[in-house]
């Protein structure tokens, strides 16, 4: 085992068919209504110059609206000094399927706005473009294990520098075109603002604990309900779920997250 | 900060492994030819492309992987003798306490972009799948054919922002190792050409028509080249050199275009001096992010006018590699560790008469130099800035 790194949880943020937002997810992921598969508005930035409000691609969108969310208690003034660290598996389909076609039509047309949004810091370049944020900004992807990737890299970046950090996890659907590649299924966000453990100037959900384990995941942590967890199953951003509804019910739960082959990672949740 | 770095290896376009790139940078032979990439035909360009990727043979236990960049970042890991290095970490430490960072910025996607454009009409027979994605294609792809290349099982996670992809790497595994969630880390980048990226900065009109002149007066764009190269953070190593500073900031100004004031690129060079506790005036060399973009090159100027002044040796390697990306900031941090251990500053290859707006001291020609500690930038789309500091350990 690593060593064992905690933060405090002190910003949620979600965003997903039926879980529009962490108020609407609450009370689904605590079972107190049924989740619908409403399908997601077309998601905008309003913080955004309107440049860039219009071209933003659709993973930026998703990620953004969860981010907004976890920051929000925070004072506008703030969020500009709030290092983020993004995760995803598989970026913005949209994006690439559009580039694509481009490529197979016609290469020469290529459209710059589309070139630049294929970066897959897309969604953090907005992020601090819309924030106008200089903070550090990190995003990484480990396939299937993007979201235990972002948390690691966002609790030791807490751990390292003793100040808060913003963990985006977003995937989207992958258009028809690239259905051959059966990656991602519905979209899903999601945000985690983490501070120090001993901070005392945000109040917290609860205190996240951390290690990095050889071998394979056991427990997935808590139940949660079968029809979220089965429309999310492919979704690597989605292995958020069981903290988020521990987050949700203010319980404490004890969670294996898949990772990369021959590791894990082990979280452990205290409201 | 002082992390040692116990093996590096260089595979670009002027030079595969180490010592052929030192030779190139001596005597100015550089990677970059025409565009004959056969995939994108008719751009008028120069590339930084490298020999004998078409031919390369993938092992057949490796064969999923088989795509142009996974081939790069084997033929890297195979020069310089870096897989024993790394052999010797895992027999110390055990592979599952040896982790791996990988940037890059398109990992495979030109693998799926041969496969739908060679047979763009037949959809149906397209051979794309979970597994082509997986194992080609995705961002991860290349960190996971480098940790089954070298046996390793530890923590592992795929750095993609851009152009810093591979400089924000050592940044990432100096934390991980610091933090003890492992005891040593392989840092690497790869990226191929790629259709989408060549047509993508030709839309921007960003490509040169020459090769690329950074910090020339009349530059007029970048020259993309591919590359791979890794290497191995180990605090227990007994090396000659080290990485001693990150800095790591964001542009949020615009996607596609650095701040003009290049606050942001300050930002991350003055955090990089200060994660290495050194002042200005003991930094004796910068290898700049110098794409030859005219937009780039006056921006990182300022952020050098900003943070270290007028008189630090400081210079653009752009011209013997091109420009590699996602792998340009391990590449540029590699020639780094070549001129602390070689004793030579590299010129900046193609420029002949400095931008009379540039005010940074632009070593035109190699000269010999034995500096304690170098610099290097990397800058990204989307605002994203990452400064290294290396030095030679005493």
């Amino acid at each position: 085992m690593s060593a064992s790194f905690a933060a405090s949880v002190v910003g949620v943020g979600i965003c997903a068919p039926g879980m529009i937002d962490w108020v609407v997810a609450r009370d689904v992921l605590c079972g107190r209504c049924e989740w619908r598969p409403d399908p997601l508005p077309k998601l905008d930035v309003p913080l955004l110059p309107s440049t860039e409000r219009r071209r933003v691609n659709p993973a930026a969108r998703l990620a953004i609206a969860a981010a907004a969310q976890a920051v929000a208690p925070w004072p506008v003034d703030r969020r500009a000094s709030i290092a983020s660290v993004f995760a995803s598996g598989n970026g913005d389909g949209d994006v690439l399927a559009g580039t694509l076609q481009t490529l197979v039509d016609d290469a020469t047309a290529m459209s710059p706005t589309l070139f630049h949004n294929s970066v897959f810091n897309a969604p953090a370049g907005y992020w601090t473009i819309a924030n106008r944020s200089r903070a550090r900004s990190t995003t990484v992807s480990a396939g299937a294990g993007s979201f235990a990737a972002g948390v690691l890299e966002a609790t030791v970046e807490v751990a390292m520098t003793r100040e808060p950090v913003l963990m985006v996890a977003a995937d989207m659907p992958f258009p028809a075109s690239l259905a051959a590649f059966d990656v991602t299924g519905a979209a899903f966000a999601a945000a985690l603002l983490l501070s120090p453990p001993d901070d005392s100037t945000a109040s917290s959900f609860g205190r996240l604990e951390i290690a990095v384990h050889e071998g394979s995941p056991g427990s997935t942590g808590d139940d949660v309900d079968p029809a979220v967890a089965t429309a999310f199953r492919r979704n690597p951003a989605a292995r958020a779920l069981p903290l988020l509804a521990a987050i949700a019910r203010g319980v404490p739960s004890r969670m294996d997250l898949p990772y990369v082959d021959g590791c894990y990672l082990g979280m452990t949740f205290t409201p | 900060m002082n992390v040692p770095i116990a093996a590096w290896t260089l595979l670009a376009a002027c030079g595969s492994g180490s010592r052929d790139v030192r030779d190139a940078l001596r005597t100015g032979r550089s990677g970059l030819r025409p565009n004959d990439f056969e995939p994108a035909p008719g751009l008028s360009t120069y590339l930084g492309r490298v020999e004998g990727v078409e031919d390369f043979v993938v092992p057949s236990s490796l064969s999923h992987f088989d795509c142009r960049n996974n081939r790069l970042a084997m033929m890297g890991l195979a020069l310089d003798g870096f897989e024993a290095c790394v052999a010797r970490a895992v027999r110390r430490h055990g592979a599952h306490r040896v982790g791996v960072f990988v940037g890059t910025s398109t990992s495979g996607i030109l693998a799926t972009e041969l496969a739908l454009c060679a047979a763009p009409s037949r959809n149906g027979d397209v051979p794309l799948s979970p597994d082509f994605y997986r194992y080609r294609h995705s961002m991860h792809s290349v960190t996971e054919l480098v940790r089954g290349v070298l046996g390793l099982r530890g923590p592992a996670m795929t750095v993609s922002t851009a152009c810093s992809s591979s400089a924000k790497v050592f940044a990432v595994a100096a934390r991980a190792i610091s933090a003890g969630v492992c005891d040593a880390a392989v840092v690497g980048g790869a990226d191929s050409v790629a259709m989408s990226t060549l047509h993508g900065f030709n839309a921007l009109s960003l490509l040169s028509r020459a090769p690329c002149r950074p910090f020339d007066a009349d530059r007029d764009g970048i020259s993309i080249g591919e590359a791979a190269a890794f290497a191995l953070l180990d605090p227990s190593a007994d090396s000659d050199v080290a990485l001693e500073g990150c800095g790591e900031s964001s542009d949020g100004y615009h996607m596609s275009t650095p701040d003009p004031e290049g606050a942001g690129a300050a930002a991350a060079m003055r955090e990089a001096l200060a994660s290495a506790h050194l002042c200005a005036d003991e930094i004796g060399y910068v290898n700049l992010h110098g794409t030859a973009s005219r937009a780039n090159d006056a921006a990182e100027d300022l952020a050098v006018q900003a943070v270290l002044g007028d008189r630090v040796p400081a210079g653009s390697t752009k011209g013997f590699t091109g420009h590699a990306l996602g792998a340009a900031g391990i590449v540029e941090a590699a020639i780094c560790l070549i001129a602390l251990t070689d004793g030579f500053l590299p010129g900046t290859l193609n420029c002949r008469t400095v931008d009379a707006q540039i005010r940074s001291r632009i070593l035109l020609d190699p000269v010999a130099a034995t500096p304690a500690h170098v610099m290097t930038n990397s800058f990204g789309f989307g605002g994203s800035n990452c400064t290294l500091v290396l030095g030679r350990r005493t």
